[in-house]
């Protein structure tokens, strides 16, 4: 399991990483959700042996070993997917693929079967010939993220794998992460965009200028920070918005005194968390 | 090992995946190999065509003859000019090499026992190598003017004549004058006796023992090893050394390609340890540089004649060749951390330490400090050797001057920048 300890990391006088503490659960999917610049590349960074932190320390620990970052064991048991694009485009999908598995010591038919399992994985069976600089940019995010599993990794690191892909390949991208979760493994997702942390994550971590703000299930966070939601009803006045905690009872309220032609309930959600949280909005 | 070698197939792969790099690495060093192969095929043809120009002092028939002869002989473009223009147009380079015949030439040429026929060569100062063969040239036809003395009896009859008149004029009586014009009387009749003693075709030539001095012979052996004997040698030996560095520009650019398009974090993130990453580098620095060279050569030897006067010397000369040129890459990829700049670096480093090299200018044009200079150069060392197995006939033991020299510069150099890299991401 991952574990962060009062983990920090500045650069110069930036605190890109401030006093960061979490633990990985098993087979969660755990997100990193916060605005541009918050750290959670940093954090990532750190939890794949690439950076050091300046405090803390960051374990890969159980019962049963107490591994650094670095350790050769625990890289064969982590896969990385990073934020931009890190693949070769001079040669083929199946060659990028082939060339990782044999870094993480597969070979033969062990190695085949990976590559084939990956290209299905990544929905990129019929172009796995073809060279990576030929394919459209959700083909390479998928690649991206294929090679991450090569190895078939216990935790999978992926960080902002949605940036810049259009709508179609983001939700194939979610049922990528699904696939994995429901394969047993546990994955990190840092993401800026709310319904996404929303969608996938059992928990979420929310990082603003490299402190966590909070950290807990969805509903829970909502639950603690989201603060009342929002009931819209459009009467023959027009349209008006009321604060409540209880929308049932404010709409029974609002009926009592005037008849309700429509109405609509938007509960609090992350973005609102961030609000409260921060005071800034999460999207600027 | 496995990772490693996986690891430089990946790099090779790519290199000879990208088209513009592949250019640059063989075909742009093979058209340089066949552009200035065919360029200088004519010079090389043998010395027809050094420019000499030559004075006749002497104005005889003999001098003429000689003449003659050095036209005949096909190693020399001689132009004929009058003394008082001679030396000012060796001053001012437009010859590089003046023949003077002196005055009595032509006489020491028809009676070889009483003085020899002598030369004046002037000889711009860069021109030795092209003097060595006019001296060979010359010797060869004063050897083949001496030759047709002694194979002529009617003309040693007549110098005989000449040098008994001489000896009776100023020599007194006695048993010493007899004997010796006793012997002159029996000069003319030597082949003759050759023939009758049955030996005529055990001695080269009808003159018996009395052929051109053996140092005649020595000189020429010499002046043909000066060059090689076929101007691709020396145009691919230069081709696979700009192979050599455009693999190494190329490999070292691979690392801060590797950076910038982040799957060096890849890299870094599996698990494989920073040496592994340099040895695969290197590995794959080496097999490409050694195939790109060898392949060079090859072309060179099946199609364009090029014969090495070793071929195990050849092979360790491309390896050392290679071991060096991936040493540099190495530390020019610790300069340049950016694919341009890795680009920049590498050129901008590579020429004029190609220069100063011989890589392109032959070394024995250069004045001598650059000369000197130019040992620091590891281009001249990779020529050295590569020359030295094509065509310069070097031994083993000669060999291994230029070969230690490159091994050390390539392990050094490697340890430098294996050191000196920073494997970060950023
Ligand atoms: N190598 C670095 N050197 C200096 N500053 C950095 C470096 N990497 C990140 N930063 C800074 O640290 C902060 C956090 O960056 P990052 O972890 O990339 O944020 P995120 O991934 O959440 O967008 C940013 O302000 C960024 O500019
Ligand atoms: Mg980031």
């Amino acid at each position: 399991m991952l574990v962060f300890d009062h983990v920090s990391k500045c650069f110069g006088d930036l605190r890109a990483v401030d006093d960061l503490s979490f633990e990985l659960e098993a087979g969660e999917v755990f997100g990193l959700l916060g605005p541009n610049g918050a750290g959670k590349t940093t954090a990532i960074n750190m939890a794949v042996g690439l950076l050091e932190p300046d405090e803390g320390v960051v374990r890969f620990a159980d019962e049963a070993f107490d591994r650094d970052p670095r350790d050769a064991e625990n890289r064969r048991s982590l896969g990385l997917a990073p934020q931009s694009i890190a693949l070769y485009e001079q040669i083929s999908g199946a060659d990028n693929l082939r060339f990782f598995g044999r870094l993480h010591g597969l070979r033969g038919s062990d190695l085949e079967e990976r590559v084939a399992a990956c290209l299905d994985f990544a929905d990129l069976v019929d172009v796995g010939k073809k060279v990576v600089s030929k394919y459209s940019g959700g083909m390479q995010r998928r690649l991206n993220l294929a090679v991450a599993i090569i190895h078939d990794p216990e935790l999978v690191l992926l960080d902002e794998p949605t940036v810049g892909v259009d709508p179609q390949s983001r939700n194939a991208i979610f049922e990528r992460v699904e696939q994995l979760r429901d394969g047993g493994k546990q994955v990190v997702y840092t993401t800026h965009y709310m319904e996404e942390a929303q969608r996938l994550c059992d928990r979420v971590a929310i990082l603003d200028r490299g402190r966590l703000m909070a950290l807990d299930t969805v509903p829970a966070l909502i639950t603690a920070h989201g603060g009342p939601g929002n009931l819209v009803v459009r009467t023959g006045d027009g349209e008006s918005r009321h604060e409540t905690t209880d929308p049932l009872a404010t709409l029974a309220e609002l009926q009592a005194r005037q008849a309700v032609d429509h109405f609509q309930y938007l509960p609090p959600d992350l973005e609102t968390v961030f609000l409260n949280l921060t005071g800034r909005a999460l999207r600027d | 090992m496995n990772k490693i070698v996986a690891m430089a197939a990946k790099d090779i792969h790519i290199l000879f995946r990208d088209k513009l790099g592949f250019f640059f690495t063989i075909f742009f060093p093979l058209m340089m190999a066949i552009f200035f192969g065919a360029m200088f095929a004519g010079l090389s043809r043998g010395p027809a065509s050094i420019p000499i120009a030559l004075v006749d002092a002497d104005r005889t028939a003999g001098s003429a003859r000689f003449v003659g002869r050095l036209e005949a002989a096909g190693g020399l473009a001689i132009e004929r000019i009058p003394s008082d223009q001679a030396l000012e147009q060796v001053r001012r380079g437009q010859t590089a090499v003046l023949v003077t015949l002196r005055p009595g030439f032509g006489a020491a040429l028809d009676n070889p026992f009483v003085a020899t026929p002598e030369v004046e060569m002037s000889v711009d100062p860069t021109q030795f190598a092209a003097a060595g063969m006019v001296r060979g040239v010359l010797l060869e036809a004063a050897g083949a003017e001496l030759q047709a003395f002694m194979s002529d009896p009617s003309r040693m009859s007549v110098t005989n004549e000449q040098n008994r008149r001489l000896i009776e004029e100023f020599s007194p009586p006695s048993e010493a004058r007899d004997d010796l014009l006793n012997v002159l009387d029996q000069i003319p009749r030597i082949p003759v006796l050759i023939d009758e003693a049955g030996l005529g075709s055990v001695t080269t030539g009808a003159t018996g023992g009395f052929g051109p001095p053996l140092e005649i012979e020595q000189t020429q052996v010499q002046a043909q090893r000066r060059g090689p004997t076929n101007s691709y040698a020396t145009s691919f030996a230069q081709a696979m050394l700009w192979t050599l560095i455009g693999g190494s520009v190329s490999f070292s650019m691979s690392i801060a390609i590797e950076r910038s398009r982040g799957t060096l974090m890849r890299l870094l993130v599996a698990p494989i340890t920073a040496r592994q990453l340099l040895a695969a580098k290197g590995l794959a620095c080496l097999g490409a540089t050694l195939f790109t060279s060898s392949a060079l050569i090859t072309l060179g030897i099946t199609v364009f004649d090029v014969t090495p006067t070793s071929y195990p010397l050849l092979a360790l000369a491309l390896l050392c060749g290679s071991i060096c040129f991936c040493g540099i890459m190495m530390v020019l990829s610790v300069i340049g951390r950016t694919e341009q700049a890795a680009a920049g670096v590498g050129w901008g480093i590579a020429l004029p330490f190609t220069m100063l090299g011989g890589g392109m200018v032959p070394l024995f044009l250069m004045p001598e400090w650059m000369q000197t200079l130019g040992n620091i150069s590891p281009m001249k060392w990779t020529l050295m050797a590569y020359e030295g197995a094509i065509w310069r006939g070097f031994t083993l033991s000669e060999m291994l001057l230029p070969c230690a020299v490159l091994v050390a510069i390539g392990v050094l150099a490697f340890s430098i920048g294996a050191t000196r890299l920073r494997w970060d991401t950023g």
